[in-house]
């Protein structure tokens, strides 16, 4: 990995940036529209380098590691390219077109979040800083 | 022959005679099928004098070699000829069902000159040719014209009809398949109109397809097939339908609104949306031919001044056509739109432009109420726009009617007052929903050397830009920044052939994302047997654009015309591209130097159509 120095790294920069999305009332509206069950599947990196957020019914919950439940979406990447797609430096479009993104079951939800990315990486950004993970920005 | 038939039907409506026809089997080599076979055709027995409307113009349907392979989205058609909105050269394309079945018929297409001395039809069956009269269908709509015939010829018979529009020779006319799929663009209904040619019906008996190689060809479709089902794009589309990312588009200034004047607008965007489609009026999803995607809508509205009956739904580019370029976020008025413009059968895109441009001329005293005949132009009044404009278009109804029934350039030639400044056109024909400043620099450029005119289909810049195409085998792996000129002439250079391709094969663009270069290549050699490397089909993509830029020229079209309106040009003025210029002049010169065209008369130099074994045509227009 270039950016992390172990599997847990990311999965906790990941988490805190949903907790700090999660105060922010537009992409917190953002996420309850999803209104799926996604798991973000970077076990390439490591068999316990994931973790799915539930924006079912009308809340998000962000947790470490694969849903208990069948998800509605599975994303499979790579834990760096995950980080440059929070830092909004890696256009989702391409990444899937040239299978750096898998994605399983209906990204319609997905489509709904695709505008607020920008705004999601400034939240990022804020959560690497809380983390004094400063090298990790990506400028 | 492999894959197509090697025949085409010509019809002569004067003589009402019919005629099974050879085509050179080189020219399927040289010009692929579709679009880039009528070209050709067009080339060898075409009357250049004849205007768009005249009996001795060429209306001619082209099937791709694909059309009748069970496979998602190869089995659309091309119709071409000189357009009667624009002038020159052009072509539009069609999903639905009528192209298998004509090839199922035994035809890759049908070549109409003439004029009927009465309304007719043409019917295509087996050993069965004929024209028939078709008076009684004449002042139909699409929907009832093609109600009565399936009563006529059953359910499997499949057609192609005008309606109101076409009769009438409003200069968009389009011509629609089964009620729901449509030759949009650039106007082919009215020559359909022109020569008294209400329908095309054909029915065939058995659905046979003889490949080249059967076996490679039935292992590549479900291999494709499936990775197109699967793909990400596919099951957004199946969901959402063509609109499902018009929210997105909102976010990145691809979506115009008011005319092209602002690049964005939140509340609309959610309004407008696929989503809100779906969870509003969806019914059913339809399809194509053999297409698992499913991207057609099926919408019902049951209450409300835009009430209309389960039927086909909107589009992508009809929702933003008369939604956000006129003001309105009213998605019920979208639909009600659509359908009205499929029953009368006219291309939602211009149909809306040119009601924007008079909005706009409207607000700006350009037109006046004496020119409206009393009726105010407001931005946002659909009810206007639904009752009264869209009847008076098809019909010509009117100073206005008859006025906007001509498309937005020449309607603006017309008034002039400084109201060619509100157009959106290239070449005539106008812009798709699709904003290259926001949308992608390299729309600007693609959308002013498209042989029809403003054009997101004639090639895929806009999938290109947006990072939807991966073809490291000729050279495209590198990431594109949409609103920058950077690549973007390399890149066309890529996206004209590539066009030229789907369109002459008659691929949707959608579903043929998920097919690679080298599988391009395995498709005609193992459907159509043409023993292609990958460079020959590049050069054969080559050869089309050429040929329809010397099409053009013969016309009277010069390099001055790959131009496009300063509207699309100017820094926007909100939203995601606000204040970034669009380097347009340089994107230009380079793709020229790039693709060897002349400067002044904007076609290929001598030593590159002789390299494209083209010198016979080199000589028409080099001496
Ligand atoms: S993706 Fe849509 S337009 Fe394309 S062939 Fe399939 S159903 Fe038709």
């Amino acid at each position: 990995m270039e950016y992390w120095k172990d599997q847990h790294e990311p999965i906790t920069a990941f988490l805190k940036l949903f907790e700090k999305a999660k105060e922010d009332p537009e992409l917190s509206e953002g996420l309850k529209k999803v209104n799926q069950l996604i798991w973000f599947d970077y076990t390439e990196d490591g068999s316990d380098c994931s973790f799915h957020v539930d924006c079912r019914n009308g809340q998000v919950v962000a947790k470490q590691g694969k849903p208990s439940e069948e998800p509605d979406l599975i994303m499979s990447l790579s834990a760096d390219d995950a980080h440059r797609s929070w830092s909004n430096k890696l256009n989702p479009v391409m990444a899937i077109t040239r299978k750096k993104i898998r994605v399983k079951g209906s990204a319609t939800g997905l489509l709904k979040l695709a505008p607020k990315l920008k705004k999601v990486a400034l939240i990022y950004e804020q959560a690497l800083n809380e983390l004094n993970f400063l090298d990790k920005i990506l400028k | 022959m492999y894959g197509n038939t090697g025949e085409i039907l010509l019809v002569d409506l004067s003589s009402e005679t019919l005629e099974r026809k050879k085509v050179p089997e080189e020219y399927y080599h040289n010009y692929i099928g579709g679009a880039g076979l009528a070209a050709r055709l067009f080339w060898d027995w075409g009357d250049f004098k004849a205007q768009p409307l005249d009996p001795g113009s060429l209306l001619i349907f082209m099937n791709g070699p694909f059309a009748g392979i069970r496979l998602s989205g190869c089995s659309r058609g091309s119709v071409a000829g000189r357009s009667p909105l624009t002038g020159h050269w052009g072509d539009s394309s069609c999903g639905g069902h009528f192209a298998p079945e004509l090839r199922f018929a035994g035809f890759d297409g049908i070549v109409i000159r003439g004029q009927s001395h009465r309304p007719c039809a043409i019917v295509i069956e087996p050993e069965n040719l004929r024209i028939l009269p078709a008076d009684e269908w004449w002042g139909l709509g699409v929907f009832e014209t093609t109600s009565r015939i399936r009563a006529k010829f059953g359910k499997r018979a499949k057609s192609l009809a005008i309606g109101q529009a076409g009769e009438n020779l409003v200069d968009y006319a389009c011509i629609v398949n089964d009620n729901h799929h449509a030759f949009g663009r650039a106007g082919y209904g009215a020559v359909m109109g022109s020569k008294r040619l209400k329908a095309i019906i054909v029915k065939s008996f058995e659905q046979n397809y003889h490949a080249a190689d059967p076996e490679g060809l039935d292992q590549l479709r479900r291999s494709i097939d499936l990775k197109i089902r699967e793909s990400v794009t596919s099951q957004v589309l199946h969901e959402n339908g063509t609109a499902a990312n018009l929210e997105g588009g909102v976010h990145t200034g691809d979506v115009p609104i008011k005319n092209f004047r602002s690049s964005f607008w939140e509340e609309m965007a959610e309004a407008l949306t696929g989503s809100t489609l779906s969870e509003k009026y969806l019914k059913n999803k339809a399809a194509c031919a053999f297409c698992k995607i499913a991207c057609k809508r099926v919408v019902e509205i049951n209450e409300g001044p835009f009430a209309i009956p389960k039927g086909p739904g909107p589009e992508y580019e009809t929702i933003a056509a008369f939604g956000s370029m006129l003001g309105s976020m009213d998605l019920a008025a979208t639909c009600k739109a659509g359908r009205l413009c499929n029953d009368y059968g006219m291309d939602t895109i211009t149909a809306g432009s040119t009601i924007a441009w008079a909005m706009e001329a409207f607000e700006k005293s350009a037109l006046t109420l004496e020119d409206t005949n009393g009726l105010p132009l407001k931005w946002g009044d659909m009810k206007t726009v639904v009752d009264i404009l869209l009847p008076q278009i098809a019909f010509r109804n009117g100073k206005l009617g008859g006025l906007l029934s001509l498309g937005s350039h020449k309607a603006s030639l017309q008034i002039n007052k400084g109201s060619g400044e509100y157009l959106t056109t290239s070449k005539g024909l106008e812009a798709p929903m699709h904003d290259p400043r926001g949308g992608g620099h390299g729309l600007a450029l693609t959308y002013s050397i498209s042989h029809r005119g403003a054009c997101h289909t004639a090639n895929p810049m806009l999938f290109m830009e947006m990072g939807a195409c991966y073809y490291p085998e000729i050279g495209f792996e590198y990431e594109l920044e949409p609103m920058s000129e950077e690549n973007k002439a390399e890149s066309a250079l890529l996206a004209v052939q590539l066009g030229a391709i789907e369109n002459s094969s008659c691929y949707c663009q959608f579903a043929d994302r998920e097919i690679t270069i080298p599988e391009w290549v395995d498709l005609f050699n193992f459907s159509a047997g043409y023993n292609w490397t990958i460079e020959n089909m590049m050069s054969a993509g080559l050869r089309v654009f050429y040929l329809q830029r010397l099409l053009n020229f013969r016309f009277g079209l010069t390099a001055d015309d790959d131009s496009i309106s300063m509207r699309l040009l100017e820094p926007a003025v909100d939203g995601a591209p606000e204040g970034v210029p669009v380097e347009f002049d340089s994107m230009k010169k380079r793709f020229y130097q790039l693709a060897r065209l002349d400067e002044i008369k904007g076609i290929p130099d001598r030593a590159t159509l002789d390299s494209l074994g083209m010198s016979v045509e080199a000589s028409y227009v080099w001496n």
